[in-house]
Order: structure tokens, then sequence, then C-alpha cells
């Protein structure tokens, strides 16, 4: 698997970035490619979400952050430098042809990433995305075309979660939202949070599906 | 007449209902083996599902914004003179 990382860049330069490289993989041109970014101050509207989801549009507007609409799944939510998104390029088809099972994946190794500086992280059966302390700290949304995906999941590590309460986060109207930085007190080195979050992403793309494979040949 | 139904192919082992949430094509158009035909979501997740065959879409049976289940039509394809 490739490990790529663009560093800080606007939105819509990643999702081309995104589109060119998931249409590289449809045509096996390049491997399964781990896209890492942190995105300039933006707002994302995913397919299912709606005007109600956004309760005070004045704060981002006077700030100057745009609102963009996207084709991933899952509803609003915000991205800043310090929040480390991973978009991962895979070809479901040569391993697991299971939505429900990616994303769960794509949880757990979010999670453990963040177990690794500790971080209590956690899934909630109940409810999509990663959690610390009832908080939430990781957004998922994908899209899958021809069973490869882009489009993944967003964890707040030193950002500033203020701009959440200007919106009901995945169109979920109770939830509070946290990041690394606030549950340990400090703000982790973003060099490091990648080099973990990659070597945790290729281990347990590895293992996770691996063991599935074992289930279906035994 | 030649008729081709499109089924909601499985996208989950859980079978969880999704919603379509957008056709590429009306009805009355052409559609090509392999594009993309119309999109389904769930909470999390987009889905594009591919045209079966080369003909005209003849009816869309699930409108945006309804549920599907996996295996249930969702849009009847016509294949003559194609």
């Amino acid at each position: 698997m490739d490990i790529c990382d663009l560093g800080i860049v606007d939105y819509e330069d990643a999702l081309c970035f995104q589109t060119d490289l998931w249409r590289k993989r449809v045509e096996k041109k390049v491997p399964d490619t781990l896209i890492m970014v942190e995105h300039e101050p933006v707002v994302t509207l995913g397919r299912v979400a709606d005007e109600s989801s956004m309760i005070d549009r004045e704060l981002f507007e006077k700030k100057g952050i745009s609102v963009v609409s996207t084709g991933r799944g899952g509803n609003i939510t915000y991205h800043a430098p310090g929040q480390l998104v991973l978009y991962p390029i895979v070809d479901l088809a040569e391993k697991k042809r299971d939505i429900t099972f990616y994303i769960d994946f794509l949880e757990k190794t979010a999670a453990r990433a963040l177990n690794r500086f500790g971080v209590p992280a956690g899934r909630d059966e109940k409810r999509r995305g990663v959690w610390a302390g009832g908080r939430k700290i990781a957004f998922i949304g994908i899209a899958v075309k021809r069973w490869v995906t882009f489009h993944g999941v967003a964890v707040n590590i030193n950002n500033d979660t203020t701009p959440f309460s200007g919106m009901h986060p995945c169109g979920e109207s109770d939830i509070r939202v946290t990041s690394a930085k606030e549950v340990l007190g400090r703000e982790l080195d973003m060099s490091e949070v990648k080099r973990v979050f990659a070597e945790r992403f290729v281990e347990d793309f590895g293992r996770e599906y691996s063991s599935q494979f074992v289930v279906r040949s035994s | 007449m030649g008729k081709m139904e499109l089924r909601l192919p499985e996208i989950s082992a859980g079978g969880e209902d999704v919603v379509i949430t957008l056709w590429h094509a009306g009805e009355g158009d052409y559609v090509a083996s392999g594009e993309d035909l119309v999109e389904v979501s769930t909470d999390k997740a987009t889905f594009d599902i591919p045209a079966p065959c080369y003909g005209v879409l003849e009816r869309m049976i699930k409108k945006p914004g309804e549920k599907a289940k996996t295996g249930e039509v969702i849009a009847e394809i016509c294949t003559d003179d194609i």
C-alpha cells in the first residue's frame, strides 16, 4: 500500500487528487493508497445533509469559511488544520465487498491509533464515529464506486473544536465534540500522529481482512 | 420486448436498507453498460451502481428519497434495438 501525505490543502484540491487516484485505482494502475491531509478550514455537507444541520451559518461566514456540498455519505462536518483526515483509496473487491464491514474497520483503526497516544477512544455500537469520554472525536463519511473507496475519516487531533458548535455534527443534535488535545491537555506532534495512523492503518487493513479470509476458507 | 430488471445489489452483509439519492439518467435516456446509473446511500456511505447493460432507462421504480432493500427491483431497462 502507498502512503501519501499531502500536508495542508484546500478541500477541493484534495478532492481532485482523490478522484484522480480513484480512477487510476479502478484501472489498476496504482496500488491501494492511503491519503493523509489536513484541510484549510471548511464545512462539508454529505449526501444526507440538510439545512437543519447548520445552526449558525453566520459563524462560518464571518470567518470566511466556505461550505461545500460533496458526494460522500454522511451529514455535516468541519475540517481545519490540526485535524487529521484519512482518505483511503482501496479496492474492496480485492478484500471484502461489504460497506458496513469497511466502516467498522475505519472506526476500529482510528480508535486504535488514538489509543497509542493515550486517548481512551473507542466505538459505540449504537452510533457511528469514534468516541472518547462520551464525546465524538472522529467522523466517518465515505463513497464507493466500482467497489473502490474514496473520502474516509476525519480525526480531531489539535484543532479547535469551537466551530462544531455552529452545526449539528453528523446531523446529530445531542452530541458533543472533542479532540486529542482536549482529552490529553497537550498538543500532539502531527508528524508522529501521521506516522502512527499510517502504520496502524496498513497493519489493520491486512489483519482485519486476512481474518475474514480465514473464516471464509475454513 | 427485451427488458432487464435492475435489482439492488448486496453492498453489506447485514443487508441494511439504503436510500436512493441520485439517478444519473432520466426515464427515456440511453444508458451504457458499466456507467454510473444510480447512487444509493446508507447513513455514512454513498455507493454508485452501474448500468448492467446497454439500453433505455424505461422506468425508475424507486425515486430519490425512497428506501430499497437488497434484491429489490429498482429500475427497468429496455434492451430493444440497441
